[in-house]
């Protein structure tokens, strides 16, 4: 398992906008963005020992129960990304987490993405509690990450507003 | 503010909810987990925006013809069920509010063969100006059909999973 990593918050996901990212409109679409942010998620996964590799050693998997989008602004093909990860909340089974991305030279917020995610047994495809390995370290991440203050993006409600 | 669209629209569907998308899980939207992975489940879902945003009018034409966009702001996703390769998806479109330059709308993904829920989605999408990529008041003949497509929907009752925040729920 790789060295855990207690800045806080998680900063080691860069990324880069891929011509396929793109639609119509000319910027990266809706939907990669979730693509961009779910390896950011890979990125957090692997610092508690249940990445891509805890899957294909059929260990376990991680399945997402919810996420939440702010698309705050355009990023065009070829731009580079910056992507950190916040803790904010865990319990024996399930993570939740806050992506934000940012434009990786200007510096701007392009998107945030909050998530719930569970750990998942092999076997059944169900809910199962968190192996002792990666609980160790979802705690003291959690522990790291308790100094930041909430993110303005989370826990947010969709609506219109009413003038 | 466009008064009018250069190209025929087509034929009003105040159906409700709109149920007319449909789609097929792809081999490039499965991931290592042997199932639809979470992104392509919002690609999925904006493209049954694009099938409510063709019922308001606003289809290609709209873009090609540099009338204007529509551009995401905000979404909230729950996965219920897993979908596998070559799964058959229908979708449900309910429009919850509308203001001058912005739809609120709650799609429902459904297993099109066993009939379960497999995902909804809750979206808020923005008119665009495509001169200035900024915020714009939708053309006149798309608030005239969201103006007859709310007069169905608004007596539909508000979906269970609208209006999520997310968060632990201790016991």
């Amino acid at each position: 398992m790789i060295d855990l990593d207690l800045r806080a918050p998680l900063d080691r996901h860069p990324a880069t906008v891929l011509p396929d990212w793109i639609d119509w409109n000319g910027h990266m679409n809706v939907g990669y963005y979730v693509v961009a942010f779910d390896k950011a998620t890979d990125t957090l996964c692997q610092q508690f020992g249940c990445g891509w590799e805890y899957t294909r050693d059929k260990i376990g998997m991680t399945f997402v129960l919810e996420a939440h989008v702010t698309y705050d602004r355009e990023v065009k093909e070829g731009d580079g990304l910056r992507i950190t990860t916040q803790i904010l909340d865990h319990d024996a089974k399930r993570l939740h987490f806050i992506h934000m991305m940012y434009h990786a030279t200007e510096g701007y917020l392009a998107a945030t993405n909050e998530l719930m995610l569970m750990n998942i047994d092999y076997q059944t495809r169900r809910s199962a509690p968190w192996p002792d390995f990666a609980m160790e370290r979802i705690g003291k991440l959690a522990a790291a990450h308790a100094t930041l203050p909430r993110p303005a993006q989370a826990g947010r409600l969709i609506g219109i507003k009413k003038k | 503010m466009l008064q009018s669209l250069p190209y025929e629209l087509p034929e009003l569907i105040t159906r409700a909810p709109l149920d007319t998308h449909r789609s097929t899980v792809i081999p490039e939207w499965v991931d290592w987990n042997g199932h639809m992975n979470v992104a392509f489940y919002v690609a999925a879902f904006d493209q049954a925006s694009g099938a409510f945003m063709r019922n308001m009018g606003l289809g290609r034409r709209y873009v090609d013809g540099k009338l204007g966009m529509t551009f995401v702001l905000e979404t909230h996703v729950t996965y219920d069920r897993e979908v596998r390769e070559g799964a058959p998806l229908r979708f449900t479109t309910q429009l919850l509010a509308r203001d001058a330059k912005k739809v609120h709308l709650f799609h429902e993904m459904y297993h099109a063969e066993q009939d379960y829920l497999a995902a909804t989605n809750e979206t808020i999408v923005m008119n665009i100006d495509y001169e200035t990529r900024r915020s714009g008041p939708w053309p006149v003949p798309v608030t005239e059909r969201l103006d007859a497509i709310w007069e169905t929907h608004k007596l539909l009752p508000k979906p269970a999973k609208a209006g999520r925040v997310m968060g632990l729920s201790r016991r």
